[in-house]
């Protein structure tokens, strides 16, 4: 999975981080960590979204999925709401707590041994099936919704990850931009801090 | 509200300069004239321009009084802190994504992370049912909005085109319009002209010039995040500022949960929530300005003997046909590198697509808007809304920089059936919370399926490789529409319900049809006529 992970190899946005402001400086340098003990995940909930996180991400670097479990920790403690939540799907905490046991039975239904003890292959069927709402029948799902359980996850998972620094800097984004802004946005044309391509790209 | 729910707590109590966190010392506590709900785009609109009359205003809004230098951050994930985050039930065959998606709070409403695109809405737009056969016509005409249009446009100081070639207004915008514009703007223009398309540089409540002690856009493309340097309008940082100037007082991080009604059926003022405690705000008038879902949520939970239905319900209208936007983004790849992330989100756009054409098998119409797109937003709609993670969405962010993005504005028409009502859940305020109900109908996807088509000829013509499409949605109205019969309506063109005269519904909410562009600045329009029909009404001795 770690082939190829940028196209921009010489670029590290957090050599601009001088150029921020202080409270997005803040912000983004807390994402690299250490973290806090976890408030609501307890290790096993925690180890499960860290191997779901893996095929979602297509990453195993463990310095990120850490950052990505902290941040779910933090919204699943918090008493802010969920934006929204369809109908039938029980409150976040619920759904996910509740969702990774119904996903150990279902690695145990299928193939004979909890989600973690499973090859990735399988594992990765299993997060398919979730994903289309077509895992194999269990009572569990009339009350786990599977399709909102894998997007709640999903979207956490993602959301935490596209926030951290070393993925904005592969991706070659060009991050906080405050106070300097950008002075060449035409097409074409970067600014002298922004992210270069690698030379021998065509 | 939990205590922690508000990460920034800037007291509560804002006038003259003055911040007192003691509520019972209120500015207006032995009664205001007018009581404004909601400090978003129509509220702002309101109490500043009933301050300016002269009258008593108390603004009270369920979010922060934000200070953009020490709250703002250049970040996506922290700043989704902007939107209304408490949790609505959605359901439907279409059910919509609300928070940051639809949804502001806080002093500034929508328009503190709102993208600045600032159209007024067509002459059609205004009488659908009698252009188009479908819908229903607004109580009110385009001529009606006219001077609101171009007194918001000035007092703000919109920038955009010298020439724009759509609907009764022509331009020039009082302010020039942006330059430069960042490439994926460019490659829109430049396909839109392979095309034989018309597209201008997109009108902005953005500054291209200094203005009012605030200095134009420096580009850095963070306006859904709040805009730290001031550029971008909101009425966070412009109406509201000059209203408490003219006396207004502002409570922010309360929570309006019932308006009050006396044994003759008029309304008495609200009951509002600060840190776990209630109070009471007397006034002769009461606005409610919360927006689309908030709106009939209050108005539906404060029931009463004398309105078992809800207040200003006895059309049966509050909460239905609640419309959206259809908004999907259109995606193509190209060779070099456009880097969607810079520059203001949105500076080139298109309409040629606006009014019907029968040719095309469906009502209505919509816009184009070149826009941008950062990390976690992108990422994130990819997952939650085009179904796409893993490899593949791996595979698409390792390319960020390569891909342009359109996204549609598509007209919606009204349905009974797209709704807000009250669930069983409660929140912590003991008000249910609102059930949010969507679906399209046969006309709005034929609508989307047409822009889906046209966006990917664009960016085709410009060069691009046509890659994905995130079926999304954008901006909210209706669900307390204007009209002229109080049977069919819930309040008339001056945003007065039919039931009760001094309940006053003014934002989005009054909305008849959703229009095919983005909706703020005929919110605003409507406000300011709102509030100069009050003033006259006022001055009648009413
Ligand atoms: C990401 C995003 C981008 C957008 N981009 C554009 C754009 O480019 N162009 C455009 O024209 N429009 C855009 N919009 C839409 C725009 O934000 C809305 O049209 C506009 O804000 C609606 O104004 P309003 O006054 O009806 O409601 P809001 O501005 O939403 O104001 C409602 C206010 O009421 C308060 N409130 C609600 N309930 C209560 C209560 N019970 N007690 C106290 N206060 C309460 C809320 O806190 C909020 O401040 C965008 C919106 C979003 C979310
Ligand atoms: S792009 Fe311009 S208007 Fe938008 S947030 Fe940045 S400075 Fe403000």
């Amino acid at each position: 999975m770690q082939e190829n992970r940028t196209r921009y190899p010489g670029y590290d946005l957090l050599k601009e981080k001088d150029h921020w402001d202080d409270h997005t400086r803040a912000i983004v340098l807390k994402r690299l960590g250490p973290f806090e003990k976890h408030k609501f995940l307890n290790q096993h909930e925690a180890d499960l979204i860290a191997a779901i996180a893996k095929h979602i991400l297509y990453d195993e670097r463990k310095e990120l999925l850490d950052y990505v479990l902290h941040h779910i920790d933090n919204k699943l403690s918090s008493p802010i709401g969920e934006d929204q939540r369809k109908v039938g799907t029980p409150d976040q905490k619920v759904l996910i707590r509740e969702g990774l046991k119904a996903l150990d039975k279902l690695a145990q239904k299928q193939y004979g041994a909890p989600f973690l003890e499973v090859d990735p292959q399988p594992q990765l069927l299993l997060l398919s099936a979730l994903a289309a709402g077509k895992a194999a029948p269990m009572t569990e799902w009339q009350t786990i919704p599977q399709k909102e359980l894998f997007k709640k996850l999903a979207t956490q998972i993602t959301s935490a990850y596209y926030s951290h620094p070393t993925v904005w800097s592969e991706i070659g984004y060009g991050g906080p931009a405050y106070p300097r802004g950008y002075v060449r946005v035409e097409k074409g044309l970067t600014d002298p801090w922004e992210a270069k391509r690698n030379a021998q790209e065509s | 509200m939990p205590k922690n729910h508000d990460y920034v707590q800037h007291d509560c109590d804002h006038y003259d300069g003055h911040r007192n966190n003691h509520l019972g010392k209120r500015k207006y506590s032995d009664g205001a004239d007018i009581c404004i709900v909601g400090a978003g785009a129509a509220g702002g609109v309101l109490a500043y321009e009933l301050s300016k009359a002269g009258f008593k205003v108390v603004v009270i809004d369920a979010g922060p009084f934000w200070n953009p230098q020490t709250d703002f951050a250049s970040d996506e994930l922290s700043m989704q802190s902007l939107a209304w985050n408490d949790t609505r039930l959605v359901a439907g065959s279409d059910p919509l994504s609300m928070g940051h998606n639809n949804s502001g709070r806080g002093v500034g409403g929508g328009t503190v992370h709102f993208t600045g695109v600032f159209y007024r809405f067509h002459e059609s737009d205004f009488m659908v049912k009698t252009v188009d056969g479908v819908a229903d016509d607004w109580p009110i005409r385009y001529e009606d909005l006219e001077p609101y249009y171009a007194k918001i446009e000035k007092d703000i100081a919109v920038s955009g085109p010298k020439h724009f070639p759509w609907g009764p207004f022509q331009g020039p915008y009082p302010y020039p319009e942006r330059e430069p514009i960042s490439a994926n703007a460019l490659i829109f223009r430049e396909g839109c002209a392979k095309l034989g398309l018309k597209s201008t540089v997109a009108p902005l409540a953005i500054l291209s010039a200094p203005f009012d002690g605030r200095p134009p856009c420096i580009n850095r493309g963070f306006c859904n995040q709040g805009c730290l340097p001031n550029a971008k309008f909101s009425t966070l940082i412009h109406h509201i500022p000059k209203a408490i100037k003219h006396g207004a007082e502002v409570l922010s991080d309360c929570m309006v949960t019932h308006v009050d009604v006396d044994k003759t059926g008029l309304v008495t003022g609200v009951t509002f929530v600060h840190d776990d405690k209630e109070y009471f705000q007397k006034a002769k008038i009461t606005i409610i300005s919360a927006f689309c879902i908030e709106t009939p949520r209050l108005l539906l939970h404060s029931a009463c003997p004398q309105f078992p239905d809800g207040l200003a319900n006895s059309s049966g209208m509050v909460g239905k046909e609640l419309m959206t936007h259809s908004a999907h983004d259109i995606f193509a790849k190209f060779h070099d590198e456009v880097r969607i992330y810079k520059g203001t989100p949105v500076l080139a756009v298109s309409q040629d697509f606006y009014e019907t054409d029968q040719s095309r098998g469906f009502v209505r119409g919509y816009t184009f808007n070149a826009h941008g797109s950062r990390p976690l937003g992108l990422a994130k709609n990819l997952v939650a809304k085009a179904g796409i993670w893993g490899q593949k969405l791996y595979d698409i962010m390792r390319d960020y920089n390569f891909f342009a993005q359109i996204t549609m504005v598509g007209e919606v028409l009204p349905n009974v059936n797209n709704s807000v009502t009250l669930s069983d859940e409660k929140d912590e305020y003991g008000m249910p919370r609102p059930l949010v109900t969507f679906g399209y109908s046969v006309n709005d996807n034929k609508l989307i399926a047409h822009a889906v088509a046209k966006a990917n000829d664009i960016l085709e013509a410009a060069g691009g490789k046509p890659a994905f499409v995130i079926p999304d949605t954008g901006h909210l109205m209706g669900t307390c529409r204007m009209g002229n019969d109080p049977s069919t309506s819930v309040v008339d063109g001056f945003c007065r319900s039919h039931d009760i005269p001094n309940l006053y519904i003014c934002s989005a909410a009054a909305f008849v049809t959703s229009g095919g562009g983005n909706p703020t600045e005929t919110v605003m329009a409507i406000a300011a006529r709102t509030a100069d029909h009050i003033i006259e009404e006022a001055s009648k001795g009413e």
